[in-house]
């Protein structure tokens, strides 16, 4: 009692005044009072959101209205009331009471919404005005070209229905129409056609010089993708290992200047990481030309830098007492490294390695928007003609690779995390000969992606002319004032689209993983049938990225930001579906029983025994599709999405490589920025 | 007060958890139901209650049929049975306050329990029975900030929200220790003995059920092996319960 007086009598001022410092700047009362984050948190909000409705009344007149003389926006009033609220907070704080956060979270999210609604453009009555032709379009993605048949002298795409006239006519005796194998599949699966001779053809005979056009088997696009994806992966993991050493801070402690070599190294990786891949393959295309290898070249550069990361994080956190051991020993530098760190860092990296795969195949399918090369470029093409129903052909095709590498990634990735069986004493002599056949077929595999995504070492060390050049114009960005206003503008839709995308795609997707949770569905058949439906319909929607959806939405709601919010809500909502559905299933089942005991009923169930264990997931997994959803809306522009990226291809494609630059430095700036801020929410709050 | 007849459980995989298990449990009894892991303790007390669905065999629980309770039928006899579980199942994440008011959600309409309105009543009763279990002054925070045996007696006062008639108690104590063990076998002493509540409670350790219980039975297998006074278990009850290979232990 005497010592709480005491400090009473010690402290009067700092304490009565501290909320009084809120009035003048938001936020400091509280941090004043020692809450640090809630302080810091509270004045950037109010920085956003005052910009936000400043920025939005001086470009867009976002929610302007008239009194008397005056002309202001309405969405002011939030913003006095989020001001008012951290007043009252910082005086409640004083009387360390709890505080409701409602009110600011109200006016912070109408702000956000009636801008982000407005800049991205948003027309709901286009979703129903233009029914037509999303159904139209949705026609022509249920019946993709795979199958075509003869109608007069025209070759037409045979769809689900042609299919079944034909079968039914071939049940009935009757004759039907006639159905062969379209074109296109041989343009993504593979087929007889003209191709560019390797040395493999003059080594077998089928040509007496590289280069020479003859009579052979043409790869497929998604073979080719699935080789960029393959070879990228390879690449990025043999470069990655000793860049994580230099990124690691444990193993550069031991080096003399070893510590500006990492903070040299992680920066370094942090930017070519923030910048997406797609915008690395427009670089890459003016050093090496449009085709496969820029592909592979710019995932591989991009991987790197992910891969790097997250092996110097796992280096960093290996168990440090066989280090110590090994240094007792009188182990030197690098014994210390080969005895003490690599052998527990095999598996993680293994299994980082096996999840980049995945990855680098998702970035595979839309790397040829700008490189030229695989299922991409195939897809850019149909487009541009109108051919929906190729285009659809891809998209299945994408689907079903997608699906099929995801779960031999995970499948692998599960038995490396497994503890490692004991070494067998002696190993079976088919062991080993299974082990040389394996290997066999790798390295065959090996080479053939390196002859079809035509990898060239030469190219890599010659530069094209204008490389230079463009390096230059790249670093010295343009920063006059009309185009860092462009370039603002453009970066407050991206990041709006994305916080769209996410909110709207979030909140859909909490009905219906609680479908495809086991858990809740229950086990009679029809409940079982609803959680195959809705996980395999997550998986699907999951398996394709959103630049490729983007397609689809323009030609439902027309080229913009909408669409692109749209498609990238699209798949949002199936990944989110399936990582809370995941999360629904890990909650711990005795609450439930629990309130069941108690008399409760489903819906009490629900909102008494499972929200409260779901929330703090749901939370992290937003989060995290947020980080994806900003480096996607960056990119999203390139298919007619809106957005920065559409300014970026338009600038670059003029050829104003300042400007470009300006839009680069922009794009790892803000992706910086947002890393940065959900890393901290999710340290704090989550 | 309780009848059981005949009660079967068949699990989908084949097990037999439940072989035709009869007994009768009187008002105001403190019921201890013993017998090694796995011999169906828990299924037989999640089956009074309907948690888990019995395959055969009729609970007729105050004259009425259990097993022929429908939906909405089943949740009001829940209500009067009270709960208490070896994990404690308690929501981790919400507070002592919304975990004790769980208890009342079978007395509560849905839509105003949904946002967390409760009657004065019910708030009053939570400081109650929180007090009861000498945690009143933990009443606003998290469940996981609490130990094992203060979570237990969470649990207790969650049941108690109920009015419960009857309590059905899952191996209460064979999370905590000794001590512990000892502290929350009184609460449900106490309220078997002041408040008249039926006690269905299932243990591990013999010195306990002497303790503690009033009557006793045995499973083995998932069939009743003994019914009788807790005295009345010797040593060639003990073997046939537990094996010719157990013994004895003893705790504090």
């Amino acid at each position: 009692m005497t010592s709480e007086t005491s400090k009473k009598a010690h402290l009067p001022e700092l304490e009565e005044l501290a909320p009084f410092c809120s009035i003048v700047l938001p936020g400091s009362g509280q941090f004043l009072q020692k809450k640090t984050w809630r302080g810091i948190t509270i004045f950037a909000f109010s920085l956003i959101l005052g910009f936000l409705v400043l920025w939005g009344f001086a470009n867009y007149e976002i929610g302007a209205v008239q009194i008397g003389n005056m002309i202001y926006s309405w969405l002011v009033i939030p913003l006095i009331f989020y001001y008012l609220w951290n007043i009252y907070d910082a005086f409640v704080l004083s009387t360390s009471k709890k505080s409701p956060i409602l009110i600011a979270f109200l006016a912070g999210a109408i702000i956000l919404y009636v801008v982000g609604w407005y800049v991205t453009d948003i027309k709901l009555d286009r979703l129903v005005t233009r029914f037509d032709a999303a159904k139209t379009v949705m026609y022509k993605i249920a019946n993709p070209d795979f199958f075509s048949t003869q109608e007069g002298d025209k070759v037409v795409v045979c769809g689900w229905k042609c299919m079944w006239n034909a079968v039914d006519a071939k049940l009935h005796g009757e004759t039907g129409p006639t159905i062969f194998v379209s074109e296109n599949v041989g343009r993504i699966f593979g087929g007889k056609g003209k191709i560019t001779a390797t040395i493999w053809d003059v080594w077998f005979g089928n040509a007496k010089t590289p280069g020479e056009r003859i009579q052979g088997f043409q790869t497929g696009k998604i073979v080719e993708t699935i080789a960029i994806g393959l070879m990228a992966t390879i690449f990025s993991t043999i470069l990655a290992i000793p860049i994580s050493f230099l990124a690691a801070h444990n193993i550069m402690r031991r080096v003399p200047g070893g510590s500006v070599i990492y903070y040299i190294t992680r920066g370094i990786l942090n930017i070519v990481r923030a910048v997406d891949t797609v915008v690395w393959g427009l670089i890459i295309i003016v050093w090496v030309g449009l085709g496969s290898f820029a592909g592979v070249i710019a995932l591989t550069i991009h991987s790197i830098a992910a891969l790097a990361k997250l092996f110097s994080e796992e280096i960093e956190h290996v168990d440090p007492g066989p280090i110590e051991a090994i240094e007792a020993t009188g182990g030197d530098f690098f014994q210390v490294i080969r005895f003490g760190v690599i052998p527990q860092i095999i598996p993680p990296f293994l299994s980082y390695t096996l999840l980049r795969w995945d990855i680098n195949m998702r970035s595979a399918t839309v790397i040829g928007f700008v490189a030229g090369g695989g299922i991409g470029f195939f897809v850019l093409e149909t487009i541009r003609q109108g051919g929906y129903q190729q285009y659809a052909a891809a998209l299945w095709a994408i689907a079903v690779v997608i699906i099929i590498v995801d779960f031999i990634s995970s499948r692998w990735r599960n038995q490396i995390l497994k503890d490692q069986p004991p070494t067998e004493a002696k190993v079976s002599v088919w062991k080993k000969i299974r082990k040389v056949v394996y290997f066999l077929i790798g390295a065959a595999a090996f080479i053939y992606c390196w002859t079809i995504t035509e990898i060239n070492l030469k190219d890599l060390f010659n530069p094209g002319s204008t490389f230079g050049q463009l390096l230059l114009d790249f670093i010295s960005i343009d920063l006059s004032s009309g185009v860092v206003k462009g370039v603002t503008e453009q970066l407050v839709i991206t990041v709006m689209q994305a916080f769209m995308a996410t909110t709207i795609g979030g909140i859909l997707a909490i009905p219906f993983s609680f479908l495809a949770a086991k858990n809740l569905t229950g086990k009679s058949r029809f409940s079982s049938w609803i959680f195959y439906i809705s996980r395999a319909s997550f998986n699907i929607l999951r398996s394709i990225e959103a630049l490729l959806y983007v397609a689809i939405f323009v030609f439902w709601v027309g080229i913009g930001p909408f669409a692109g919010m749209l498609a990238l809500a699209i798949t949002t909502f199936a990944l989110l579906g399936k990582l809370f559905s995941e999360a629904i299933e890990s909650i711990d089942p005795g609450p439930i029983e629990a309130v069941n005991a108690a008399g409760a009923n489903k819906l009490q169930m629900i909102s008494y025994a499972i929200v409260p264990q779901i929330v703090p997931p749901f939370l992290s997994y937003l989060i995290y599709q947020w980080d994806i959803n900003i480096r996607m809306a960056t990119i999203i522009g390139f298919a007619g999405g809106g957005g920065i990226g559409l300014m970026f291809s338009t600038y670059y494609n003029s050829l104003q490589y300042h400007k470009a630059g300006t839009v680069v430095v922009g794009i790892v700036l803000i992706v910086a920025l947002m890393d940065f801020t959900s890393a901290k929410i999710r340290e704090n709050f989550v | 007060m309780l009848k059981i007849e005949n009660l079967c459980k068949t699990y989908p995989n084949g097990t037999q958890a439940l072989q035709n298990v009869s007994f009768e449990v009187a008002e105001g009894e403190f019921l201890a139901i013993i017998g090694l892991s796995g011999s169906g303790k828990s299924t037989l007390l999640r089956c009074i209650n309907r948690l888990i669905e019995p395959t055969s065999g009729k609970i007729i629980w105050n004259g009425v049929d259990v097993t022929a309770a429908s939906g909405k039928e089943i949740r009001n006899i829940r209500r009067q049975i009270g709960m208490i579980f070896q994990q404690f199942n308690l929501v981790k994440r919400s507070s002592v306050n919304t975990n004790v008011l769980t208890g009342r959600l079978g007395y509560s309409p849905t839509l105003p329990s949904l946002f967390h309105v409760f009657s004065k009543e019910d708030h009053e009763n939570v400081k109650k029975n929180l007090e009861m279990v000498g945690l009143l002054d933990k009443i606003d925070v998290r469940a996981d900030s609490l130990s094992g045996g203060q979570q237990q007696r969470v649990g207790i006062a969650r049941a108690l929200m109920q009015n419960p008639k009857m309590i059905l108690a899952d191996e209460p104590v064979a999370s905590l220790d000794p001590v512990l063990a000892h502290s929350i076998l009184k609460y449900l002493e106490q309220l078997n003995k002041e408040f008249g509540i039926t006690v269905l409670c299932s243990l591990h350790f013999l010195d306990l059920v002497h303790r503690y219980a009033t009557r006793a039975i045995a499973l083995k297998d998932g069939r009743l092996v003994f019914e009788g006074l807790p005295k009345e278990i010797d040593d060639v009850q003990f073997k046939q319960i537990y094996g010719k290979d157990a013994e004895r232990v003893e705790i504090v």
